[in-house]
């Protein structure tokens, strides 16, 4: 069934923080499950459509990255939490390091992977 | 500690636990206890991942990844040497030697995290105490902008909020006054409960702003009655304690005179202390070891002889000002932004790094080195100044300081 909020953007503040879950490895899937993660809050989740494990993309200033979607009450109410790590760095600038705005929607494919920032950044 | 137990180092962040028991069996760690999950893993797993020397992504003898990276530095006009958080002070003095010799830039992760606060806590404008008195005699314990309960796991329970110490023997419900002001209730603002106080901060610069004028006996704009309340809570006690994180350091938005402005004042009511609460291990010790030498702690020019914003790691490649750069133990695609990182494919970059990392992946040269903790020991300084000698696994003969002194025969 087509979901109304799948054309649904919405700008929220993106704050980034680290998370004692991320392990050194940066290779193992652990990794990956602990980082490529934007948490909301279960409120904030029903008023925009979002659903737990939904992948969502995030864009700020023309990068987006597609991140799974957590309910936690760690993230603030008015947007999204995501993990200092590799996708952070891809969105934020100097400008807003740690706290910066960003449009969140629905997205259709799977999570992006550490590997295609690599292959932007050797662009 | 004491007995027959030997007692190993966890370099896993700037809490630097020295009281890891590890069950061994040949050169692997079967059990590790007392660490929190993350320094767990740094044992369990130190051989998963290893970086290997590499020259353009080829793998290669170590000998000539060492060779080629000598190259490097040999013919480079402008080099930057970056990293050394997480290498033993040791290590950290063979970098500043071959960045004097070849006048190189040089700078680590403080110059976009807490170098500022260690600078003004180094050169006396903040007023600063070690753990073990924080743990002895710390009534109030304001944790800033930062997430202990992630980014420093067993900061609280060893050495702050949770021991009893000589003048708090009562536990922390009763003994301390918690005190988390964050943008959102972080897993550290959730343990606030009895005897605590959560402040959901907007703006930083205003509750800075509150404490300055709840002293003064004026109204403040926001966060009055946070502001009363903990002045209050700090007046019942001879020493408290603020801890302050990235959030507090991007918050005030560079108005350090400020922040130091209401320490100054609170102190003017009540005894109050203030320690940074950074995450690398030894980001501290390359402040002080740098700071001993020039006076300054980190984004420094040997050229020029001095420290500028132009000379931080991020602008020199914002800029493009670096033709090399040699990082050793850091991941700054993993940290830095996109847009900084991204030049770092397009110049001659070395890594020096025990394990695979983002930056390993796009480096002209990787060189293995050995996992402090593990494999090499040393001296590091904890968040509080205090200097631990790390003892480690075992040690190789292969670590940081037998790479860089490699890389400094080029200007010997």
């Amino acid at each position: 069934m087509m979901r109304f909020t799948k054309f649904l953007k919405v700008e929220v503040d993106v704050v980034v923080a680290r998370n004692a879950f991320i392990p050194d490895n940066k290779s193992s899937k652990e990794y990956l499950e602990n980082v490529a993660i934007a948490f909301m809050q279960e409120e904030f989740a029903k008023v925009n459509g979002f659903k737990e494990n939904d992948v969502i993309k995030i864009t700020s200033k023309g990068r987006s990255v597609n991140l799974k979607v957590k309910i936690s009450d760690i993230a603030h109410e008015k947007g999204i939490l995501i993990p200092n790590g590799i996708y952070a760095s891809y969105l934020t600038s100097f400008d807003g390091f740690k706290r910066f705005k960003a449009e969140i929607e629905l997205a259709d494919g799977e999570i992006t992977k550490p590997e295609e920032i690599i292959e932007k950044l050797k662009g | 500690m004491s007995g027959n137990t030997e007692y190993y180092t966890c370099a896993g962040c700037s809490c630097l636990c020295d009281d890891i028991e590890i069950d061994l069996d040949g050169e692997n760690a079967k059990t590790v206890k007392t660490a929190c999950r993350r320094g767990s893993n740094i044992f369990l797993e130190y051989k998963e991942n290893r970086a290997e020397p590499a020259i353009e992504g080829r793998k290669v003898e170590f000998e000539e990844a060492i060779k080629k990276a000598q190259e490097l530095i040999e013919k480079s006009k402008s080099l930057a040497i970056y990293g050394m958080d997480t290498i033993p002070i040791e290590a950290q003095k063979v970098a500043i030697e071959l960045a004097e010799g070849k006048e190189a830039y040089i700078d680590n992760s403080s110059s976009y995290c807490l170098g500022d606060f260690v600078e003004m806590v180094l050169k006396k404008e903040l007023p600063t105490a070690t753990f073990d008195d924080v743990k002895d005699y710390a009534y109030v314990i304001f944790y800033w902008g930062v997430d202990p309960h992630n980014s420093l796991p067993r900061h609280m329970s060893r050495y702050t909020y949770y021991p009893r110490g000589k003048k708090r023997q009562r536990g922390y419900e009763e003994d301390r006054y918690l005190v988390v002001a964050d943008i959102r209730k972080s897993h550290t603002a959730m343990l606030v409960a009895k005897n605590a106080r959560f402040i959901q901060v907007d703006d930083d610069l205003k509750l800075v702003d509150a404490f300055i004028k709840v002293i003064d006996k004026q109204m403040p704009e926001k966060y009055a009655d946070d502001a009363v309340r903990v002045i209050r809570e700090m007046q019942k006690a001879d020493f408290n304690v603020i801890m302050g994180g990235l959030g507090l350091r991007y918050g005030l938005k560079g108005n350090y005179e400020k922040f130091k402005e209401m320490i100054n004042k609170m102190n003017e009511v009540a005894k109050v202390y203030f320690i940074p609460a950074g995450c690398h291990a030894n980001m501290r010790g390359f402040n002080e070891v740098l700071f001993e030498k020039t006076g300054f702690v980190n984004k420094y020019s040997f050229k020029d002889g001095e420290s500028s914003l132009d000379y931080a790691f991020f602008e020199l490649l914002k800029n493009d000002k670096v033709d090399t750069t040699l990082i050793i133990g850091s991941d700054p695609v993993n940290s830095l932004p996109f847009e900084i990182s991204k030049k770092l494919a397009k110049i001659n970059t070395i890594v020096v790094d025990p394990r695979k990392s983002f930056t390993t992946q796009i480096a002209k040269v990787v060189i293995p080195s050995a996992i402090s903790g593990v494999e090499q020991g040393g001296t590091m300084i904890r968040s509080d100044g205090v200097r631990v000698k790390v003892n480690s696994l075992f040690e190789r003969e292969i670590n940081d300081v037998y790479v860089l002194e490699r890389l400094k025969e080029v200007v010997a």
